[in-house]
């Protein structure tokens, strides 16, 4: 999920910091403090995340576009300049049309907004912005909430009785419920210095930025992974289950499933399964990273020599065209299979399903899907022919099974005209003859049509009178049959308008 | 939509008192004559009564829902006269347009010598109400499953009303009517088990009037009557505005959204080898757009709004698929569909091309003018969807690829073998009839059999010995089974017999030379090990039954023999591994110990290939590398030590110890310890004045 930091340059952030020793902070000196520990933090331990910088005072601009070089992003932060006065709701704008020319709309984003709490004065305030909310024109909206998922997080270089002299706080309170309130708004604890930031910081690692370990389970084989991104807890339906589901750290895989089978199912997200070192520990935040670096050549050499688990997992799916089935949790499922990137790259993905016991139909109910062993027969077949997938429905669909449908009186028409081009070729067609008249009967019942049963009945004794000598003296017999028999069904006489009742044909015998 | 709003449940109320048989007046020519019959009177045109086409009309509403939800949307069927007729129940198997016609056909139409004065849509919507009340199968489900927050089970619900309704002030009294209803029911409703207080209602009330009349009822948009209750009213004429209407209602009340499918090119009935195209309009869940919403891409030359300017549509165009190449796509929603005309023949055409297996990508116009393709139609067991396809850049773009992190420099992986094992740990749908005795769902059976068949797996060729061999398949794939029958018994002894006849002709055996210097273990070392190693995959099996542990004892009788003391020791150790396995049948320890056994040969294997030249029970030979006091404590390797001088485990411990220890320096208090024991916190000693050596001393 790539994030986006939305620094505050306006001049309020140059605003000293009282700190007891000999040297003076600026508030923006402490901003980039923090947002310098995150970029190391992300270097190190989440390295896949797409950042992009924007600065903002009364205009935004975008500093950094997405990228993986967290160099860059901590250059561009040591070359920040200052500018004039707080206007959030044109920089909010200029977060949404980056984000959606890069990414679209679809996939969820974090917002990172450092600011110091003082959301600027009169129009284009933060206040202003929010008191106009309801009387914004179509193309004026608010850019909150975003199209896309949303996770915003507020930092606030300001501690919390600070921010409580004015409505900065409400304000931004506000801003988050918009948005969706999906994030949190952090400040810092106590006096403002360079350690109560570094603390306010790493709570936000520790909430959007902690790499997901589990640990991916095939029976007795196992392997330590990353699971990233982080997969986010999901709330089916707030009202039967308002507690959201949470990605097990134990995957465990189910069984195998060819890709025709699954046939590219529908996932909410998909992540990368990174195996790490067995023994590398869940880093510090911090301090504790650069250390490590100068021990990984030597540790991640190791490690790629001695056999892991994902790597003939991943080896084997791709060679055999298949998915393994994994379980996430209670009634929870989702798929690893092989993902090429180009010729030479490919990874271990895995996508998770909707949660919920039937998240694929073609499946069946999910946690009844069990071991090929287990059936009498090799529902595969002995040669790999056959495949006890798509489960079929039980019913079905009203496009599969020839409904009648009359709304429209071209659809009446067809079926009649059917019903008299089959006449036509009496005895030939006899057997089409009667289904296409039975199934007109069926639906002029149903709809209480009575009136259409009259009606053909009439048309099938006109055909009868205009049959030509040549024909086959059966087809007279069939059609006044068949005429007569619409007429007593028209009458709803029980005996002769039940529903499942068929009009069969007239037994006769010609051959003697 | 949540799972329980009122979408949860329809009621439909069908007038069907003497003014229903009216005629709608509006008249369909069902004779259409040919030029070569011109001399024939054509057939008076038939018209639809005011019945007819409600029930139709009310029959594509469900067509329609039922294709697109065919489960948990539930419809009641009610028809009402001198008296309500209740068609169907909230039952699952109640729930398709097949049931409900039979039951319409036997209701038949409205009798219109029946006594209007006897007759009111009142019973019916009195019924629905009640109908509303009763608890259907998926709340009971729920209500069961929450337990103490069963209160989370809501009960809402909708009631579509087709009627003539002659006067505003009629409408009026149907709405007080139903709400009265429903303040009784929900009274009645608290004291049942099987009932629910109604939270919500939305009353939909279709006034149908024939064609060329005036309406005396005039439209009003939705609006609150109490808070439990909200009231709409259409009124629309009957026949084709009646059937759009109840269109338009069942895509507001579903969420539903239409795609119109644009160039499906469709051979011509007449000229067999010239084909035309043509558009096909389908219905869905709305989310199937959720992307061109966001993007604001709706509003543009690829929607266009209907007439009525409710309705838009998405246009989508068909791209002549492919080879059915097998693909997984990345896609964000499937979503079934129902065609809005669905026995007109583009309609089934694209249908019928779908339902054969065959999927169709489609392409959406952008703003920019350029092209991605966005959906994916497919069919899956005989229901159509429309997959949405992620068109964004993906996040996970360029990452760093397997080959290049853990263990992706191993390049001796059994693949083709795991392959093979995950053709045989296969899913197959498995009948919620049958049950397991052991009370296990059929996914928990699943997981219990890759357990069985992982016990012992090695991941890499060098590992093993026995998994290379042509030879021993047949054991290694039965005895992983969860029960052995004779056969398979005989089978695997088989097996373990042709061994001992290869290790009697001295054949050769797959061992990997991979890493080590000179030609490898000699032959007898080799067969030692490929039985060692058969014996650890067995022994993880032979504890399940008897039948399991006669293969072993097969084993440990048919292996080449060695001197007789060695073999007594080993069966005194068997005799303890095999309590050993009672005790801790199936669980974790066992595995992970054969594992580390597994391991252990492995180790033996390498030792044994590197130091062979120098071990050879000389005298002379240099002594092992560290005789110092071993540092790894005594009780970790009993059984080794107890074998006596067979070294080869306690040399090769040890010099994996050197080699480690070379790597960090030793812990101060390991390097000076005496027998591996050294006192902690001598400082604090030393400190309350006592000898630190002394103490030492007395803590012995």
């Amino acid at each position: 999920m790539p994030t986006v930091i939305l620094m505050d340059v306006s001049l309020s952030m140059t605003r000293p910091v009282s700190v007891d020793g000999s040297e003076e902070f600026q508030r923006k000196n402490l901003a980039v403090h923090g947002l310098n520990m995150l970029f190391e933090h992300m270097a190190s331990n989440y390295r896949l995340e797409f950042t992009a910088l924007m600065a903002f005072s009364s205009l935004w601009e975008l500093l950094v576009p997405f990228t993986r070089d967290y160099n860059a992003l901590q250059e561009a932060l040591s070359n920040l300049e200052d500018y004039d006065k707080t206007c959030l709701e044109l920089a909010l704008q200029g977060v949404s049309s980056v984000v959606q020319q890069e990414w679209g709309s679809a996939g969820p984003c974090q917002v990172v907004l450092v600011t110091d709490g003082s959301l600027g004065i009169g129009k284009g305030s933060l206040r202003h912005s929010l008191q106009t909310l309801k009387h914004r024109v179509e193309d004026k909206k608010f850019p909150l909430p975003f199209p896309f998922p949303t996770k915003m997080f507020i930092m606030c270089i300001a501690n919390a009785e600070e921010l409580q002299m004015t409505d900065a706080l409400e304000n931004l309170e506000e801003l988050l419920r918009i948005s969706g309130g999906d994030g949190q708004i952090f400040t810092v604890d106590g006096p403002l210095c360079m350690k109560s930031v570094q603390a306010m910081f790493g709570m936000l690692i520790d909430r959007a930025y902690s790499p997901f370990h589990a640990v991916l389970h095939c029976g007795n084989l196992s392997s330590n992974v990353q699971v990233f991104p982080r997969p986010e807890p999901v709330v089916v339906d707030d009202e039967v289950e308002p507690i959201p589901r949470a990605v097990s750290t134990d995957l465990e895989i189910v069984g195998f499933i060819e890709i025709a089978d699954i046939s590219s199912p529908p996932v909410i997200s998909r992540h990368l399964v990174l195996p790490i070192p067995v023994n590398k520990e869940v880093d510090d935040v911090g301090a504790g990273a650069t250390d490590e670096l100068e021990e990984e050549p030597s540790a991640s050499q190791m490690a790629g020599k001695s056999p892991n688990f994902c790597v003939l997992l991943h080896g084997s799916l791709k060679v055999e065209g298949m998915v393994a089935l994994v379980q996430l949790g209670p009634e929870w499922f989702g798929m690893l299979y092989s993902q090429a990137d180009s010729k030479k790259k490919s990874n271990l993905m895995m996508s998770l399903f909707e949660p919920g016991p039937n998240p694929l139909p073609w499946l069946g109910k999910i946690t009844h899907l069990g071991p090929v062993s287990e059936a009498a027969e090799n529902p595969y077949g002995e040669d790999d022919s056959k495949s006890p997938f798509p489960v079929q429905p039980q019913v079905k669909r009203s496009y599969a099974q020839n409904v009648t449908v009359w709304i429209k009186a071209s659809g009446l028409q067809t079926d009649v005209q059917k019903i008299l081009r089959n006449a036509r070729k009496l005895p030939d067609k006899t057997q089409t003859f009667y289904k296409e008249l039975n199934r007109l009967r069926k639906a002029a019942l149903a709809f209480g049509f009575w009136e259409l049963l009259k009606g053909v009945a009439e048309l099938l004794e006109r055909e009868c009178t205009m049959l030509p000598d040549s024909a086959h003296p059966d087809a007279a017999f069939q059609l006044s049959h068949a005429a007569h028999q619409l007429k007593l069904a028209s009458s709803g006489d029980s005996q002769y308008a039940a529903f499942d009742h068929n009009i069969v044909p007239m037994h006769t015998d010609f051959s003697s | 939509m949540k799972m329980f709003s009122v979408a949860h449940k329809t009621v439909f109320v069908v007038d069907h008192c003497p003014y229903m048989a009216e005629s709608s007046r509006q008249q369909v020519e069902c004779d259409v004559l040919t030029k070569s019959r011109a001399q024939v009177i054509p057939l008076a045109p038939v018209s639809k009564s005011l019945w007819t086409c409600a029930v139709e009309c009310s029959m594509e509403y469900c067509r329609i829902l039922f294709d697109v939800y065919p489960k948990d949307k539930l419809v009641n069927y009610i028809v009402s006269d001198s008296e309500f007729h209740i068609l169907n129940t909230w039952r699952r198997e109640d729930q398709s347009t097949h049931e409900l016609m039979s039951a319409l056909a036997a209701v038949g139409p409205p009798n219109p010598r029946e006594d209007p004065e006897c007759c009111s849509i009142l019973h019916g919507l009195v019924a629905a109400v009640e109908a509303l009340c009763k608890i259907t199968e998926l709340q009971h489900e729920k209500r069961t499953a929450l337990m103490d927050t069963a209160e989370r089970v809501a009960n809402r619900g909708r009631i579509i009303c087709l009627t003539n309704a002659k006067s505003n002030t009629n409408v009026r009294m149907l709405e007080d009517c139903i709400q009265e209803t429903i303040s009784e029911q929900n009274k009645l409703a608290a004291g049942s088990d099987r009932l629910m207080a109604i939270q919500q209602c939305e009353l939909v009330l279709v006034h149908i009037y024939p064609q060329g009349e005036d309406t005396l009822v005039s439209d009003r948009p939705k609006k609150e009557i109490s808070p439990l209750l909200t009231s709409e009213v259409h009124s629309v004429r009957a026949g084709r505005h009646l059937a759009s209407k109840l269109n338009i209602l069942v895509q507001q009340h579903f969420d539903l959204a239409s795609t119109t499918i644009t160039n499906i090119p469709m051979k011509e009935e007449q000229h067999a080898n010239t084909s035309a195209n043509y558009d096909v309009e389908l219905l869905h869940h709305r989310d199937a757009h959720m992307e061109f919403f966001k993007s604001g891409d709706l509003h543009m030359a690829g929607t266009s709004t209907r007439e009525n300017g409710v309705k838009e549509t998405m246009t989508l165009k068909w791209c002549t698929p492919r080879t059915n190449s097998i693909e997984l796509h990345y896609c964000t929603g499937a979503y079934r569909i129902s065609p809005t005309d669905v026995n007109s023949r583009p309609s089934s055409c694209l249908t019928n091309f779908l339902l054969n297996g065959r999927s169709v990508l489609l392409e959406q116009p952008r703003k920019s003018g350029s092209k991605v393709i966005s959906h994916m139609l497919s069919s899956h067991g005989g229901e159509i969807f429309l997959h949405v396809l992620n068109s964004n850049r993906s996040t996970l773009e360029d990452p760093p690829s397997i080959s290049e992190g853990c263990g992706g420099r191993v390049t001796d992986y059994r693949i083709t073998d795991f392959g093979e094992f995950m053709r045989d740990n296969r899913l197959t749908p498995v009948a919620e009839s049958s049950h397991d005795p052991s009370g296990k769902l059929p996914v928990e059976r699943a997981k219990a059999q890759l357990e069985r068949y992982t016990r012992y797996w090695p991941m890499i060729i060098s590992q093993t010995t026995i998994f290379n061999m042509q030879a021993v398949v047949p054991l290694a794939n039965l005895i992983v089974k969860e029960v052995l029958t004779e056969e398979d018994v005989l089978t695997c002894q088989k097996t373990i017999y042709n061994l001992v006849d290869m290790e009697r002709k001295n054949d050769p055996l797959p061992i990997s030379t991979v890493g080590s210097r000179g030609k490898g273990p000699k032959r007898d070392e080799q067969y030692r090990i490929m039985w060692n190693e058969l014996e650890t995959l067995v022994k993880t099996h032979a504890g399940a039954t008897d039948r399991h542990q006669r293969v072993l004892d097969c084993i440990v009788a048919c292996r080449s023999k060695p001197p007789e003391e060695e073999e007594r020791k080993k069966r005194g150790r068997k005799r303890e591994e095999r309590e050993d396995r009672t005790e801790k049948n199936g669980s974790k320890e066992t595995e992970d110990k054969s594992w580390q056994e597994s391991e252990r040969l492995k180790g033996l294997l390498e030792k044994d290939e590197q130091e062979s030249e120098v071990i050879k029970d000389s005298p002379d030979s240099p002594e092992p590398l560290n005789k110092k006091p071993r540092l790894i404590p005594e009780d970790i390797h009993p059984p080794e030590r107890a074998k006596g001088p067979a070294t080869l485990l306690s040399m090769w411990t040890n010099r994996i110890t050197v080699a480690n220890s070379r790597k960090h320096q030793e812990f101060f208090g390991r390097a000076s310890s005496v027998n591996s024991k050294f006192e902690l916190y001598q400082n604090l000693k030393e400190e309350n004045g006592m000898d630190a050596h002394e103490n030492g001393k007395a803590s012995r």
